[in-house]
């Protein structure tokens, strides 16, 4: 999703022009946006006064960010090492399976997207994910199916409305 | 007498849906409340450590330990208060025994709870919570005591940096508060990126306060007056919970322009990480605060004379901070009865991996891998054997059975090629194969690494090209020729501690493990049945 | 200050690094990401030497940003730091299947045979991403390249890899470029760099092309001294003020 230039802008009033906030600037816009759109890194390296190849190199250097757009939900697999000894991967897998999607991509419906992290700190509820800022731990291949499902419910409750 | 019911809501808890218990408990309380036979409180904490048996709850000041509460179980909670515990929610000993009190709970008997010393029991969003039980104390000595004398009480101590070099803390202080060169600065490490560790994120959950109160006192002691907290984005609790911290210290005149009215300010602010792994190595988190890309430093200059925009900055990780109030309050002689000569004190370690009770674990610095692993974690599920434990991330050492009986501590987990890190402490049974974890961690570091030096980034490519060879059945011995002088390059010709420390995993692995390899490339079998090249049992 | 290295007394200036004290003083520290115009980059790991303080503790640093200092003696070319060198160009040249220049004469003087049987199907590259390209059109203030990604994926690039606006095509980067990585081509009046085409403009003088139009408009400018003729090469340009005094 791009922002409104006037809503951009208010984002950008939050901090002073200084190269320092060019890291939350840039989460603040992927916050709204789920994703950095090109014209929006463009905007913030002009607004910060860094060249845009820096902007861009950093863009491409944290792992949090995206240049594509994402589902609304990015599910996060974590794949720490707690989580890689309990087979992490089957959770890919089931993910990949009932989604239809590879990493980093999104399914048809622009709904999920999945990702893999390096640890979400829930060691001792592996395997684990993350969808949105929630939870969800010890999970098997009838757990992920349920919460997928539950996704989409609230999401057709929303819909119907 | 009054009642106070302690749920548990840690983001492990929180995971196993301890919000939905909170709310079900309030709403019978409320009911019950109509009659008044019993007064009863309710309070959201931060992380228990059992996170594998949560969600908890607790009943206080009856010392009942209730684990896996559901929502349906707490009318009957609330129904036996001051009656009889619900015996089917307490914690089954290793005897089969039901057991009231977390403390005849194997997980918690032998541990000793400094660090997280008010986690589990106060609200981490209510800053009287925390004052109530002596918080802030340890800042108002501090605000009367000569910087010098606070330094020297915290080198008294024989602190050492628990984010994993383990450098003494009253020296790094001595070194920043010793240059006449202002402003400033303190930084809190909390860029907890080791996979496997979690002590960090519970810290800040749940006793933000505790923390603050270190890093407003090491600011006292080297004459900041701003300080940066910085936090992975990973962790949305811990950093809504700081903030609130921060906001509420500031509001209550113990932080910000004036602290406790001294004339003394100190302006905290939260930086919220990106996700890169490596800044949490000390050079690369400045220069991500700085904003620029958060790699690694090239100059050979401690961040303690020349740190965030060049000047004096003392950077420590959060577990290093929440010990300060103690040392302050209780005096670094006493904090230093605790642990071995070098190395004093306790360490927080995440339990986790093929262990039957894992969660976070609290002890002395010296007590014995067998102690951590089989009387408070229960050893190991099933019938399976106990095969190695990775210590300090995946930049740490894998150490086998026959080391068990070591003993916890900086210098001698680093003699056995392992190292404390920030005390991730992941077991691995029969069906983990070693050479399939190095070869995880070798790719882990690869993607991890900032990709600036030679021996790193490339070095990191080769041996995760030679590794994903040997598992597929396809390695030779001249392979391992060139891994031994990968790692050794590695070690020795890296630019930061990220790739110094990265060959350790496989060195560990090479040292305590060599059948495997042999296994892997002579027979193309992989015992554990891992590598998809051999016959799975 | 006088600093032994490798037995010899050698002078040096306060804040020089060990690699700019020796090369001065005709010690041979090999490197590929150091140029004497640019801060030292310590990316290469080449010019890694052993350090000895007073105690005799022994260290292996990079020698392009470790400061001078008297208490130390270095040793530039103990059998340790061989063995290190050889790995490193082993690992550069594993990396980099078409050596060249410079990278393929240190190759032959450690002894670095090529050996790419672990590699996967090994892509045509030549960047060892040493940074000076980079360093290079910061320090001229363009920035119109950087080190994009991280780890083992990491490469250099314009913003989004499309043609950067700030490009001048000046070629500063393919320049300092130590493997000759940076495709830069100019024919028939036109150069070519990182996707983007630029017209060269020709010296009034000896009719060689010498800069681009965009390159020229830059200077202009950045320039103080009005008098500089930039309808002149460089070299054209020295005759000429010579030649009319100024």
């Amino acid at each position: 999703m791009i922002l409104p230039r006037e809503r951009l802008l208010e984002l950008f009033q939050a901090y002073p022009r200084d190269r320092r906030y060019a890291l939350p600037l840039l989460q603040d816009i992927q916050k709204q946006c789920g994703y950095l759109p090109k014209e929006h890194i463009i905007e913030a390296a002009g607004y910060l006064g860094v060249p845009l190849s820096r902007i861009y190199a950093m863009a491409t250097y944290y792992r949090s960010f995206s240049l594509e757009p994402r589902g609304k939900y990015v599910i996060k697999v974590c794949d720490g090492t707690a989580c890689h000894i309990k087979d992490s991967k089957n959770v890919l897998e089931t993910l990949k399976g009932l989604l239809c999607v590879g990493v980093g991509g999104m399914d048809k419906d622009g709904l999920f997207s999945v990702e893999t992290v390096n640890c979400l700190g829930a060691c001792a509820l592996a395997p684990v994910m993350m969808i949105g800022e929630e939870y969800f731990g010890k999970l098997t291949e009838e757990s992920i199916t349920e919460i997928l499902e539950g996704f989409r419910k609230r999401e057709a409750v929303v819909a119907g409305i | 007498m009054k009642k106070t019911i302690l749920v548990c809501c840690g983001t492990g808890c929180i995971a196993g849906g301890s919000l939905a218990v909170a709310a079900a408990l309030k709403e019978k309380i409320s009911e019950l409340n109509a009659d008044a036979a019993v007064e009863t409180g309710i309070k959201q904490t931060g992380c228990n450590g059992f996170c594998e048996h949560g969600p908890i709850v607790k009943i206080m000041p009856d010392d009942i330990s209730y684990y896996r509460v559901r929502v349906k179980d707490t009318a009957e909670i609330i129904g036996n208060l001051g009656k009889k515990p619900v015996e089917r929610l307490l914690y089954r000993d290793d005897a089969g025994k039901r057991v009231k009190s977390q403390m005849e709970n194997p997980f918690y008997a032998t541990q000793k709870k400094l660090v997280l010393r008010n986690i589990g029991d106060i609200d981490p969003g209510n800053i009287n919570d925390y004052i109530f039980r002596g918080g802030y104390e340890a800042l108002k000595k501090a605000l009367s005591t000569p910087p010098e004398d606070i330094i020297s009480e915290v080198e008294k101590s024989g602190l050492r940096g628990r984010g994993g070099a383990g450098f003494p803390t009253g020296r790094k202080w001595r070194i920043a508060a010793g240059y006449d060169n202002f402003p400033k600065y303190v930084i809190m490490n909390g860029d907890e990126g080791d996979p496997g560790a979690f002590m960090d994120r519970s810290i800040l959950e749940g006793d933000p306060h505790s923390v603050l109160e270190g890093i407003a006192i090491c600011a006292l002691a080297i004459g900041a007056s701003e300080g940066f907290l910085y936090i992975r984005e990973e962790y949305p609790l811990a950093l809504r919970n700081v903030k609130k911290a921060l906001a509420d210290a500031e509001n209550a005149g113990i932080l910000g322009d004036s602290i406790f009215n001294s004339g003394k300010s100190l302006h905290l602010s939260v930086v919220r990480g990106g996700g890169a792994f490596v800044c949490g190595e000390s050079t690369a988190m400045i220069t991500s605060i700085e904003g620029g890309i958060g790699q690694p430093r090239a100059k050979y200059l401690y961040p303690t004379e020349q740190g965030l925009w060049n000047k004096p900055t003392v950077m420590n990780n959060v577990e290093t901070f929440s010990n300060i109030p103690l040392i302050i309050g209780d005096g670094g002689a006493k904090f230093a009865e605790i642990g071995t000569e070098n190395s004093k004190g306790t360490k927080v370690f995440a339990l986790v991996g093929k262990i039957r009770r894992s969660g976070l674990v609290e002890v002395p610095m010296g007590t014995t891998l067998r102690e951590i692993i089989f009387d408070i974690g229960g050893g190991i599920p099933g019938e399976r054997r106990f095969k190695a434990v990775q210590i300090g991330g995946p930049s740490g050492g894998c150490l086998p059975e026959s080391l068990l009986d070591v003993s916890v501590d900086f210098d001698t987990l680093l003699s056995y090629g392992a190292m404390m890190g920030s005390g991730g402490m992941i077991v691995m049974d029969e069906r983990t194969c070693m050479v399939e974890v190095a070869k995880y961690n070798v790719e882990f570091l690869a993607k991890e690494c900032c990709g600036t030096c030679v021996p790193c980034r490339e070095g990191l490519r080769k041996l995760l090209d030679i590794l994903t060879k040997i598992c597929g059945g396809t390695g030779d011995n001249a392979d391992l020729e060139m891994v031994e002088s990968i790692c050794e390059a590695l070690k020795e010709t890296s630019r930061c501690g990220l790739g110094k420390t990265a060959a350790n995993p496989v060195l560990t692995s090479l040292k305590y493990f060599p059948g495997e390899y042999e296994e892997h490339i002579a027979q193309k079998r992989c015992k554990a049945g891992v590598c998809g090249m051999g016959e799975a049992k | 200050m006088n600093i032994q290295i490798d037995g010899k007394t050698c002078i040096a200036e306060p804040g020089e690094s060990i690699l700019e004290t020796a090369r001065r003083n005709n010690i041979d520290i090999p490197s590929l990401c150091h140029h004497e115009a640019l801060p030292g980059l310590a990316c290469c790991r080449l010019c890694v030497v052993e350090i000895e303080d007073a105690t005799g503790n022994r260290l292996v640093v990079a020698s392009c940003v470790y400061p001078v200092a008297e208490s130390v003696t270095v040793y530039t070319n103990t059998e340790k730091i061989k063995k290190h060198r050889r790995t490193n160009l082993t690992l550069l040249a594993g990396h980099v299947p078409e050596v060249k220049g410079v990278l393929l004469a240190y190759c032959r003087e450690y002894g670095v045979i090529r050996d790419d049987s672990h590699m996967k199907a090994v892509v045509k590259e030549k960047c060892i991403l040493c940074g000076l390209c980079v360093t290079a059109c910061e320090a001229l203030g363009n920035s119109a390249i950087q080190m994009a990604m991280r780890g083992i994926d990491r490469v250099v690039a314009p913003p989004f890899n499309e043609p950067s606006l700030n490009c001048i095509g000046c070629a500063s980067c393919a320049r300092v470029c130590p493997t000759d990585a940076i495709d830069c081509e100019s024919v028939s009046g036109n150069r070519k760099i990182w996707g983007k085409t630029f017209s060269l403009v020709k010296c009034a003088a000896c009719g060689e092309p010498y800069a681009t139009v965009d390159e020229l408009d830059w200077l202009k400018g950045k320039l103080l001294d009005t008098e500089l003729n930039l309808a002149y090469c460089p070299n054209c340009r020295r005759r000429v003020s010579v030649n009319t005094g100024k």
